[in-house]
């Protein structure tokens, strides 16, 4: 762990130092976890909310913070929980509907403002809306953040040699779908 | 005739095809630091059980007080009219009531 982290975990322990600790914590982590969360997503609205929620779990969980990871490893955690336990939630809803998540997914980011993607990079989203959703958190941390299989194991508590796989089927998949996809 | 188009990952790139909108990180981080600051609870709400109490006991008071008055007026006027009847008959008649009176 950095020292800017042990100082603020340290911070954060201290009931009187907390609340500006914390204060500290969300604009060092903000926009990390922000991409982290809005790449599964894929909307601004969605991510907001997401991001929302983390930080408060984080704030009323604090006390449950050891320090046995890192404040980051923590942090992506309760994200990467948070956007899981919305998505699957987001699926229950869109149970009745005739389109499946991953259609209203598409359909909402075409209509999403803060979305400003080309061509190319819309089908590669689409490609990745192929994928499960845990491949899909996959390749995103290894595609577009460039994180170690050690950063990822730690975080996504699968083995490294296991995420090492998942990355590289993800990656035959979406070339797949690149061939195969009618233009 | 469906056109196939061949791109490799390399042509996408791995810049993220989103944007937020303006200042969205400095209202965010202000938003949670007001979710999580301690709020400043107003007097009026401290004082919001004990002037429901204090409402609950003056209605009750008002309510007594209007019983006792109805309470108070039917029994002077019950009096009254024992008066008015009584100031109605002359003493023989009276003393032929009592004298005559049924046995039960």
């Amino acid at each position: 762990m950095n020292q800017k982290d042990l100082d603020l975990q340290n911070q954060l322990s201290q009931p009187k130092l907390r609340t500006s600790a914390f204060t500290i914590l969300v604009r060092e982590y903000q926009e990390r976890l922000y991409w982290h969360i809005r790449k599964m997503v894929l909307t601004h609205d969605d991510a907001n909310d997401v991001l929302q929620n983390t930080f408060l779990k984080a704030w009323n969980g604090l006390d449950g913070f050891r320090g046995e990871s890192q404040l980051s490893t923590w942090l992506y955690k309760i994200a990467t929980n948070e956007t899981l336990t919305f998505l699957a939630n987001k699926r229950i809803r869109s149970i009745n509907s005739i389109d499946d998540l991953e259609d209203i997914m598409l359909q909402n980011l075409q209509a999403d403002t803060y979305f400003n993607g080309n061509e190319l990079q819309l089908r590669l989203q689409k490609a990745i809306l192929t994928l499960p959703e845990k491949q899909r958190l996959v390749f995103n941390m290894k595609y577009f953040d460039d994180l170690t299989y050690d950063q990822m194991e730690q975080i996504l508590g699968t083995t490294a040699g296991a995420l090492k796989a998942s990355y590289h089927h993800a990656v035959k998949k979406i070339e797949h779908f690149f061939e195969n996809e009618d233009n | 005739m469906k056109n196939k188009m061949n791109i490799s990952l390399d042509e996408v790139g791995t810049e993220l095809p989103f944007k937020v909108p303006e200042n969205y990180f400095e209202q965010l981080a202000l938003q949670i630091e007001t979710q999580i600051t301690p709020q400043h609870v107003a007097m009026t709400k401290l004082m919001k059980p004990w002037m429901y109490m204090a409402a609950m006991f003056v209605g009750v008071l008002i309510l007594a007080q209007v019983f006792y008055t109805v309470y108070n007026n039917n029994v002077k006027k019950s009096d009254r009219y024992e008066s008015y009847v009584l100031s109605q008959v002359d003493e023989s008649s009276l003393m032929d009531y009592y004298v005559n009176e049924p046995s039960k």
